[in-house]
């Protein structure tokens, strides 16, 4: 019993140790990576932490086919709350672009040609020059000594060199919210995430977010995440969950819950 | 050292094929965005493709107002006006890129618009009591997601509807097709108190992937309670079988629509049935249609799937033998003059019709000289209507 008490105390002394280290894997808050320090997932973005204001983040595969670039930089605390805002541009045209083909199979009436997720068709113009910019500011607070609390708002501007036809729109979850702003000239979101340390190793990470675009006809999306976060050491971490998305479609509204993995790799200088 | 000096001197060379090859890298890289899209859907809880039980219930539908019928008292209702008609999802004689050589995927809103009101204004000018519609779309990108039951039961005297989907996948990744939802639909002046969608066999011969992802036909069987002073089990039946199957499949198809019009028979229900066989009458003048459905980019000698019934032309022999189905065009009408009873052409081949492939039977009796294809209504779809004047003179019903 007095072991079980010794190990809690220990605990509860290690946890701020084990939290002094949370700028580390901070990429949903206003916290930024320390000076030197990168961190990467399979289907996260590379972040570099340049100073300790600064953090620069690129998706580094994707990038060939949509060139981006974020930048996060940290502004004065205030009330006790961490606050940075982030500034990202996205140019999708290429991967747009590639993804409007026929293609590639067999085209006859026994084997469907598979590829094709923008259409091909002739009255649909050529995709044009598109460019997003998003500003977003987040802030964060520590509340006890395991949980992390952020809340962030920001919005969105696209533009073009001609005209998006509406029939070129993806309408498939999570990717019909994010195009979204290129038919709709602009962009809302709103979200916050909640994190938790469970135990030294476990941490538990939940989040909605809201993407609005106002003035179109489908103008709402939530989207909630639950993970689990193990972490091996500084260095690596493995993440497992959830994503409930609801949103609306031109066809109507979905609902959709799809399961969430991820590996992440950091160092610090 | 060397490996190292050397491959920094052919480093343009290098560069070069690199550029040359900027295609083959850019799918590289494209690639993965591909099959994120593939396993983010197989992952999730809702199925990509939408597959169906051997029977279940179909989708009911109800126009926004109901349409009185004609004041008719129940004992005298003695006649009903069937129409069977493949609507080609309301895209009339537009080059659709599977079916008609064409290149053309998503409509325009004006396009399927202009479309529907074509139908609707044949429908009206028809006036069936009931109509049996094939290749209807509900919620489909490529007529702009509109509900092509509901609008046509809003803009047409119908009152009341059933549909059941051949094609409902959330995302089909070929040539931008994206979301589909097209089936059978039964629309009816009366209510209809049941309405079952029965599976077809699937296509045999084609690849898994390709089987998954394509048309799962089916029979959509529908109870129409029809207000005679009589109480009468009465039925609905609509097929649309399969269209470029090599195989067998579509033998199948037509073998158990006609199952289950003897099942109602045995039953003593009384039906009307029909739909898009996609096949030929029997002992039909022409059984090769190559030529007329070649593509301008096919070779001389090339035959489309689907376009050849020589080994086909018995499959319907049933429906002509059997004593107790009544085909709305009698053989003996057709085989004095085929053409002016042919229903389909393909889009882009001429401006003739040139083969039957929609019928309409039932276990009554047609009133003689009520048959019409309807061959004026080209350029609203790639078939003609048919329709047909059902006799329900009480003392015809068995």
């Amino acid at each position: 019993m007095k072991t079980g008490i010794g190990k809690i105390i220990v605990c509860l002394l290690l946890l701020p140790l084990s939290m002094r280290g949370n700028n580390n894997w901070s990429s949903g808050t206003a916290t930024i990576l320390p000076k030197g320090r990168w961190e990467m997932g399979l289907f996260q973005p590379l972040r570099i932490g340049q100073t300790e204001r600064i953090e620069w983040s690129i998706h580094p595969i994707l990038s060939f086919q949509i060139p981006n670039i974020s930048v996060k930089v940290a502004h004065p605390r205030f009330n006790g709350w961490e606050f940075a805002t982030r500034h990202s541009m996205i140019y999708p045209t290429p991967l747009l672009r590639r993804l409007r083909l026929k293609g590639f199979g067999i085209s006859t009436l026994t084997e469907m040609d598979v590829g094709g997720i923008i259409s091909n068709d002739p009255t649909i113009s050529q995709i044009p020059h598109m460019i997003s910019i998003k500003n977003e500011a987040l802030m964060t607070k520590k509340i006890g000594v395991k949980t992390l609390l952020t809340g962030k708002g920001g919005i969105s501007f696209a533009i073009k060199n001609g005209m998006l036809d509406s029939r070129t729109t993806i309408d498939l979850p999570i990717v019909f919210p994010r195009l979204g702003v290129y038919y709709n000239g602009y962009a809302v979101n709103l979200g916050a995430d909640l994190f938790q340390q469970l135990t030294k190793k476990l941490q538990f990470l939940s989040d909605v977010d809201m993407i609005l675009l106002p003035g179109a006809d489908e103008d709402f999306t939530f989207e909630h995440k639950g993970l689990f976060i193990w972490n091996k050491h500084s260095d690596f971490r493995i993440l497992v969950g959830y994503k409930l998305v609801y949103g609306e479609y031109p066809f109507g509204t979905q609902w959709l819950l799809l399961p969430l993995f991820d590996l992440e790799w950091g160092r610090s200088k | 050292m060397f490996i190292i000096r050397d491959a920094i001197k052919n480093y343009p060379i290098i560069l070069l094929k690199y550029i040359r090859n900027f295609k083959i890298v850019m799918w590289i890289f494209t690639f993965p965005v591909l099959c994120l899209f593939s396993f983010m859907f197989l992952l999730s809880c809702d199925p990509l493709v939408t597959t169906f039980e051997d029977v279940e219930d179909a989708v009911m539908y109800k126009a926004a107002s109901i349409t009185e019928p004609d004041a008719i008292p129940p004992e005298d209702i003695d006649e009903i006006v069937v129409m069977t008609w493949n609507i080609r999802f309301g895209a009339a004689r537009i080059p659709w890129y599977i079916d008609s050589c064409g290149d053309r995927v998503l409509l325009t809103k004006k396009e399927v618009m202009t479309g529907l009101e074509g139908l609707a204004e044949k429908i009206k000018q028809v006036n069936p009591d009931i109509l049996l519609l094939q290749e209807v779309d509900a919620e489909s990108k490529r007529t702009v997601y509109v509900d092509e039951v509901q609008w046509l039961l809003d803009h047409t005297d119908m009152n009341y509807g059933a549909f059941a989907s051949t094609h409902q996948i959330q995302f089909i990744p070929s040539d931008g097709m994206g979301r589909i939802d097209q089936g059978n639909a039964i629309l009816s002046r009366w209510k209809i108190s049941k309405a079952e969608r029965i599976q077809l066999p699937l296509r045999g011969d084609q690849s898994a992937l390709t089987q998954y992802f394509w048309t799962r036909r089916n029979i959509l069987k529908v109870k129409i309670d029809i207000p005679t002073s009589l109480p009468l089990d009465f039925y609905g039946v609509n097929i649309h079988a399969a269209a470029f199957s090599t195989d067998d499949t579509k033998r199948q198809q037509i073998d158990m629509f006609k199952e289950i019009l003897h099942e109602l028979d045995i039953d003593g229900a009384i039906y009307v049935a029909g739909g898009d066989l996609n096949e030929i009458p029997p002992t039909s003048d022409s059984t090769n249609f190559c030529d007329e459905d070649r593509c301008p980019e096919d070779a001389d000698d090339f035959c489309r799937d689907g376009s050849d019934f020589y080994d086909e032309t018995d499959w319907l022999n049933d429906f002509y033998d059997d004593s107790s189905i009544y085909p709305a065009l009698p053989l003996s009408e057709y085989l004095e003059n085929n053409s002016p009873h042919f229903t389909h052409s393909v889009v882009t081949t001429g401006h003739d019709w040139n083969r039957k492939l929609d019928y309409l039977f039932t276990n009554l009796e047609w009133i003689t000289g009520t048959t019409v294809t309807h061959q004026d209504a080209f350029d609203l779809s790639d078939h003609a209507p048919v329709s047909a004047t059902l006799n329900l003179l009480i003392d015809h019903i068995p």
